[in-house]
């Protein structure tokens, strides 16, 4: 899972251990990015 | 056998998007076929598919996809029901992506309008990158019935045309109100818009007292489309899939 870390806007990957928390500047609010995949809408 | 008709034009809008005509000796039944043929039979290029592979933007892919769905497309006739056009929006802001910004895999196939707002992406303050729409879309051929973003004729009526009789004089100290009506009138053989004496029949006809009269089998229809196609070909598409449904069932019932 990537997330961004809110106050530093670095990347962060979380694993099981670490908890919610930017290993960078310890800041508890991450933003899930969107994913890079390519999305079909239908229309109607 | 089909008694034979008529077609007279009484106004022509700008851009052949929307027009006025007279139709003479056809039954009721025939002008409403020809009005709903024209709204659901008619078909027209609408985007249906969308691959969102960037949305930065404030709203939802699904939003966008909708907005963009509902952007009319100059629609070729030799294309078949189902058939696709590819057509992409690369957009990033600050600005506002327009229909305009669509680009088209067929020359042929471009929105009708090129100012259609589709949405405003911004540069906020603190972000890295602008906000940035970048999509690929496919437009599919298909009919009204379906969706109504298909829909071709997006104004299509009509009314009866009308004879105004004079039938005596009004009535001297009564109320001078005014005698509203919408629509052509014929008088002498002539087709007088009513917008001409401003829809009022008191203006026209001072100081009589008049009655009016439904012409019988004469319709005035009144078309605009939605710019996928001229007014000319939309009734002569919606009148060919009539005819095309007509000797349908003539062939089916005589098996």
């Amino acid at each position: 899972m990537s997330y961004k870390c809110s106050r530093c806007k670095r990347d962060v990957e979380l694993d099981e251990y670490g908890g919610v928390r930017c290993p960078y500047c310890g800041h508890r609010v991450l933003l899930k990015e969107r994913s890079r995949d390519v999305k079909e809408v239908d229309v109607n | 056998m089909a008694p034979d008709y008529d077609v007279e034009f009484i106004d022509r809008g700008d851009r052949d998007r929307e027009a006025r005509f007279l139709v003479r000796d056809v039954s009721p039944a025939f002008a409403n076929g020809i009005r709903r043929a024209m709204i659901a039979d008619v078909p027209t290029l609408s985007i249906d598919e969308v691959r969102v592979i960037e949305n930065s933007s404030v709203m939802f892919d699904e939003q966008i996809a909708l907005r963009l769905g509902l952007v009319p497309l100059t629609t070729p006739d030799d294309y078949e029901i189902g058939e696709t056009v590819t057509l992409a929006l690369d957009v990033e802001g600050p600005g506002t992506a327009y229909s305009g910004d669509l680009v088209s895999t067929d020359d042929r196939v471009e929105p009708a309008d090129k100012n259609v707002p589709i949405i405003d992406l911004k540069d906020p303050e603190g972000s890295e990158t602008p906000q940035r729409l970048e999509v690929e879309a496919d437009a599919v051929y298909d009919v009204g019935r379906e969706h109504a973003k298909h829909q071709g004729g997006v104004a299509v009526g009509y009314r009866h045309l009308q004879t105004v009789e004079i039938v005596g004089d009004a009535d001297e100290y009564g109320d001078d109100d005014p005698h509203i009506l919408r629509g052509v009138i014929e008088e002498d053989g002539e087709l007088i818009p009513t917008e001409e004496f401003d829809h009022d029949l008191t203006q026209r006809y001072p100081g009589k007292e008049v009655e009016v009269h439904d012409v019988p089998n004469a319709f005035v229809f009144h078309v605009e489309t939605d710019g996928s196609m001229s007014v000319d070909e939309l009734v002569t598409q919606a009148v060919d899939t009539i005819h095309g449904r007509a000797s349908e069932l003539k062939d089916a019932v005589q098996l």
